[in-house]
Order: C-alpha cells, then structure tokens, then sequence
C-alpha cells in the first residue's frame, strides 16, 4: 500500500475510533425526571428514646470500688427504633421501621429516601413514633405544599419535621 | 459467541494490519495503549489541579477558567484529559474482549485475567470521581445516584446522601475528599496495572512510537474541534431532568434510578465475579498438554529457555550433578507447553553426533526427536518433483495442512517458534527439502505472546540460536499470517516454490538427483 494511502486510511482509522467516543462522551441527552415531576426527600438522622428505666444501684452493690467510682443508677443504652409514615394526599407513600445504629443499638437512626411525585399542590403528612413506650405518632407534620416542576422538597427532623 | 468474536477481531486485524503495518496495528497493542491513555490523564491531570479550586463555588469556575479563559492550552489538556480516559475506557473494554476471544485468558494466564477485573471497578471509579469534580449537572446527577447506590450498603451508617440534599448540606469538605479520591483511585489502579502484567515476560506497556504519535496527533485535533466543555452549574436546590451523560463510564447510571441500587450491585458484582470465574468454566478448549521436561544430562545450563519463554516458566538452578554448572527448572503451573524452550535449547540440534537426538529441554507433546523423525517421514515421503518445500505451522495461525502436497510437507506444531534453528540447515544440507517456510500467528500477536518476535531474531542472527550464516537465506521463509491469512500464505507458497525453481542456482541438481533416488 502506498504511503499516501496508507496515511490517509490511519486517518480515517483514527476518525472511525475518537468519532464515537467524541459523541458518547455527552450524548445522547438522557432524561432522568419528567418536566412535570418533581422530588420530595426525606432526610432524618433522630436518635430515639432509650428503651426502660434508669434503676438505682443499691447500697454495697459497688463495695470493690471506691465511693467516687460508684454510680448511682443504671441505664439501659438500647434506643427505640424509628417508625415512620409519610402520607401524601392522604395516601401512604412510604412506612419504615428503622433500627438504631450501633452494636448495641444506642446510636441514631438514619433514614434516606427520594421520591419522584407530580409536580403542583400536595397535601403532606409526617409521622414518627421514636417511642416504643408510646403508641402513635408523637411527631407529626401536615402542610400543604406546592411543588414547582424539577423542585427538590426536603423533610428534615430536628426537634420536629421541618420542610425545605 | 467466542468464535463469532475471534472471526471479528480477526477481520478487523487484517484491516488494521493492512492500513498501520502489523508493527503499528493498534489491536495488538491494546493493553499499551491502555497504559498510554493513562499516562496522557495523569499528566493532563496534573496541570488542571494546579488550576483547580477544591471549594463549592471555586469547582465550576476554575474548571470553566481553564477551559474557556486558557482554550489553547487549559482546554486542550482538558479535553485530552477526558477523550485520553473515555479512549482508555474503550481500548479496555476491547483488550478483555480480544483476550477472550482469543482464548487467552485461562492456563497460567489466569493471573492476568482475573486481575484486571478489580482494573475496571478503578478505571470507572477514577472516570466518575472526575466528572464529579465539575459540578455541573452532571456530576449532580452523578453525586445523588452514586450516594444513594453506596447507601444501599448495609456498611453504611449515615446516609452518604443526605450530603447532597440541597444547596445548604453540601460542605467544601466533601470536595477536598473528592480531589483526593479522585488522586488516590488512579495510583490504585496504576498499582493494579503494575500487578496486571507482574508475570508477563517482557511485557509491552508502551504502544509503538508511530502510533502513539498518531494518536496524540488525533486528540489534538479532535480537542481542537470538540473540546471538552461543563454543563450547567449544579443546583440541589433543583433535580436534574435532562442532562448529557458520558455512556463510556456512566451507563450504570440509568439502572441504578430505574432497577434499584440492589438490583444494580447484584448485575455489577454477578458480572464481575462471572469474569473472574471464567478461567476454570468448562470449555471446549483442548486440553493442557503435559509441561515440558529438562533433560539434566543435556541441559548446559546456558540459559537460552530462560530468557525465551513467554510465560516465566522456567528458573535456573544448581545443576543435580555438574558441579559449577545451572540447570533449567520448569514450573508446571506457569508452563503451557508451547515448546519454545525446545526450540531455544543449543541441544536441540540434529548434527550432534549422537545414536538418538536428546535435548535439555523439550514437550513430551512433540519432543525434539519426535520432531525430526516426522520432518524427515514427511520430506521422504514427497516425489521426486523440485522444488520441494517444507511447510512448518503453527496451531493458532495459518491452517497449514491442507496445503500439503506431492511437493509440500507440513507440520503443524504448537507454537512454530518449537522449530530449532539448526532444523532449517539441517533439511537444506542434508537435502531433504529445497525450501523451508516457517508460518505461525500474525506478526505481532503471536497466540504464545514471542513465538514469531524470537524466530525473526534468530533467523536474522540477533538472538540465540541463530540461523548459521551458511544457510541460503533464499531458501528459507518466515510468514507470520495468522489464521485469517491461509489463503494468503497458500500463495505465498506457490509463489515461493516458483522463485525456488526460478532460481535453480541455489538448487544443486547433482544433489537433487541423488536426493531422489535415494
């Protein structure tokens, strides 16, 4: 094969390789959410009540260790799991039940979760129980919301939900 | 599927073949070029992170300074930066696919197979860490998917999204652990690299010189003309509805939003394992003949099996009873009985004076002896017609039997690099045969990695054994065609015999007559 040749088909070789990875590199556009959807997250990091009592050490249950090193109650660290709902338009669209972390389940509960929902006005409860000892829903958040198009709605919990 | 792939590839190898020159074919160097491609990202890399600014807002306008404000300089390493990986990307993909393909992924390469799998899981991990580091839409995209895919692990405590809830929970900290993520995954898959071909003899991990110009050449006028560019600044407050994503490093993207992080880890790591299974599946592949054996007695020590074999099978060690003197060793778990180290081996040689050939080091498969018993079988067996060829092949290359004929002997062998040098004189003095033509894999993608690379060194006297100086060169040919070229080396042969009659001079017709009378 003549030079010429030969160099103008290493081009076209080229071409044929960088041409496709050029185009792929950004397209095709590829369509995560629906114009008229919007997404609704929910984002809580709670640490839930300990589950029993405190209960007082009684006299001389400590006799080995000096008086400074005693303690007067004992508490159990186990937390209450989390129970959640979350209601929109009266319509239950996500319950969970989640566990304390930690070996010993003393530390908080994280829940994450997105939703992808229509966009316009929605009526929006929370509910959560941190509680075992309680029945119901001791936190509880309803509000009316309007979602734009693509907006991104956040419900939070500190000392109670908050919507962003 | 395999052997519809292996018929692709190797249609694509003639093409390449025929446009860049075996020595620069780019199929036979993807593993290079892989390496190649990283080199231009690392030091594209290093010069954008002298620019760029590790803080939310600092992110997108270093990256778009660079790009638009220095565009003959910032741009071009940019986009080499990203073409250099997504071209990575894609001539991996192609080398795990050829390696397959080509059946040579299983036997003692099991090693390099199984660890490049992890190579991928790097090589994406690295691409996606960078695209983060824009924060465009993109890497918005790419920051929730990726959190919520990792969130799905039950090792994770707090939810890596709740990072990226909204504008106001997203912290300069996370960038400053992204940038260093986005240095340390790479070094982690250069290491990985440097294991991947640890037990490779002689492994290429540069690409020829002609075709990495070629190819920087190519990027640069691909950057020139595309150059890699942001998409809109990234915004939590807002989710990402259309946005154009990199389908090279991405596409598991769109399955996590749409299967579930479950169900996609379970496709990834099913994948992955698979991969790394494949070596000891059931297949249809011949069976690993028995390793090669050293004959203690005829082993000098000298050394030649040693330096030739492709796969490290062979150590040195004290000799069992020459004091003073090494021995070869054959590992039996790295030796695939190609018969190289025969052909290496200065015993190997049919001049010696001795009842019975015997050699330091050979394949039970095809000893030496049994070799040259069936090379002169076969030369004897042909008529008395001139000129008479010996045709020696190899399995994976040109089919070389059915090109046997009244003037045509053919053998066929494991890797035609078995044949010893002193063979090809020994046929030619001792008249048996007027020309000898030596065929096997294409040149540069020998099945045994060296095979045609060692007998084109030894024939032009540049590597032990050599090819004595006495032997008629004209007499004498090397054809490195591979499978796809047998119709070809069928006419290479015919043209061959007919320049071997042309040139009746090399041919002494005293000799001949006797030959065939006797």
């Amino acid at each position: 094969m003549a030079d010429a040749t030969r160099y103008l088909g290493q081009g076209l070789l080229y071409a044929l390789f960088f041409l496709p990875i050029v185009y792929f590199t950004h397209e095709p556009q590829h369509r995560h959410l629906a114009e008229d959807m919007a997404e609704l997250k929910i984002a809580v990091r709670h640490a839930g009540v300990t589950i029993g009592e405190c209960t007082d050490v009684q006299a001389g249950a400590y006799t080995p260790l000096p008086g400074n090193k005693q303690r007067p109650q004992i508490c159990p660290r186990e937390r209450s799991p989390l129970e959640l709902e979350l209601l929109m338009d009266g319509k239950p669209l996500y319950r969970a039940s989640v566990s304390p972390s930690g070996l010993h389940d003393d530390g908080v509960a994280s829940i994450y979760r997105r939703f992808t929902v229509p966009a316009g006005r929605h009526n929006l409860e929370l509910r959560m129980n941190d509680n075992v000892a309680v029945e119901g829903y001791p936190w509880v958040l309803e509000q009316e919301v309007d979602l734009q198009p693509a907006q991104v709605m956040v419900a939070s919990f500190k000392d109670g939900f908050r919507l962003q | 599927m395999k052997t519809l792939l292996k018929k692709g590839f190797n249609q694509l190898d003639a093409v390449f073949s025929r446009v860049f020159t075996p020595a620069w074919n780019p199929m036979y160097q993807l593993g290079a070029l892989g390496f190649f491609y990283f080199w231009i990202v690392a030091v594209t890399g290093v010069y954008l992170f002298i620019f760029f600014e590790t803080s939310i807002s600092g992110a997108y306008s270093s990256i778009e300074q660079i790009t638009v404000g220095q565009w003959y300089l910032g741009g071009v390493m940019r986009s080499f930066h990203r073409y250099a990986s997504a071209a990575m990307g894609v001539t991996v993909t192609l080398h795990l696919l050829r390696e397959f393909a080509m059946d040579r992924y299983s036997g003692p390469r099991w090693f390099s197979w199984v660890s490049g799998v992890p190579l991928l899981w790097l090589l994406f991990a690295s691409a996606i860490g960078g695209y983060w580091l824009v924060w465009d839409v993109q890497a918005q995209y790419i920051a929730v998917l990726t959190s919520e895919w990792f969130d799905w692990l039950p090792i994770m405590v707090d939810p890596m999204a709740s990072n990226f809830l909204n504008e106001a929970t997203l912290s300069d900290r996370f960038f400053s652990l992204l940038v260093f993520l986005h240095i340390g995954i790479p070094l982690a898959l250069l290491l990985g690299m440097f294991i991947h071909i640890k037990r490779v003899t002689a492994a290429r991990s540069n690409p020829a010189k002609g075709l990495a110009a070629g190819t920087l050449l190519a990027m640069l006028v691909v950057s020139l003309w595309r150059p890699a560019l942001s998409q809109a600044p990234a915004n939590l407050d807002m989710a990402v509805t259309e946005v154009g994503l990199d389908w090279i490093f991405l596409n598991p993207y769109p399955l996590i939003n749409s299967w579930g992080p479950g169900q996609t880890w379970a496709l990834l790591v099913g994948l992955s394992t698979a991969l790394c299974l494949l070596p000891w599946l059931p297949s249809r592949r011949p069976k690993q003949s028995p390793v090669a054996v050293v004959y203690p007695p005829d082993c000098n020590g000298c050394g030649w099996c040693l330096a030739d074999c492709p796969y490290e099978a062979i150590s040195m060690k004290e000799h069992d009873y020459k004091p003073g003197h090494k021995q070869s060793v054959v590992d039996p778990d790295l030796c695939v009985s190609c018969g190289i180290c025969a052909g290496a081996c200065p015993s190997s040689s049919p001049f010696r004076h001795v009842d019975e050939l015997t050699t330091g080091i050979s394949i039970p498969g095809l000893h030496i002896k049994e070799l040259l018993s069936l090379t002169e079988t076969k030369l004897r067996e042909l008529g008395t017609e001139a000129p008479r060829v010996l045709l020696y092949g190899c399995d994976h290359g040109s089919v070389v039997e059915g090109m046997a004929s009244n003037t045509v002997a053919t053998i066929s062998m494991p890797c035609s690099a078995l044949v010893p040098p002193a063979f090809v004189d020994y046929v030619l003095r001792q008249n048996l045969a007027e020309g000898v033509l030596i065929s096997g894999c294409c040149e540069g993608d020998c099945y045994h990695r060296l095979g045609n690379t060692w007998m084109d060194q030894r024939f032009a006297m540049e590597r032990m054994p050599v090819l004595r100086t006495r032997v008629p060169r004209e007499q004498v040919r090397l054809r490195w065609l591979g499978a796809q070229g047998t119709s070809e080396l069928g006419r290479e042969l015919i043209a061959f015999q007919q320049e071997l009659r042309e040139n009746s001079a090399v041919v002494d017709p005293i000799r001949l007559q006797e030959a065939s009378n006797g």
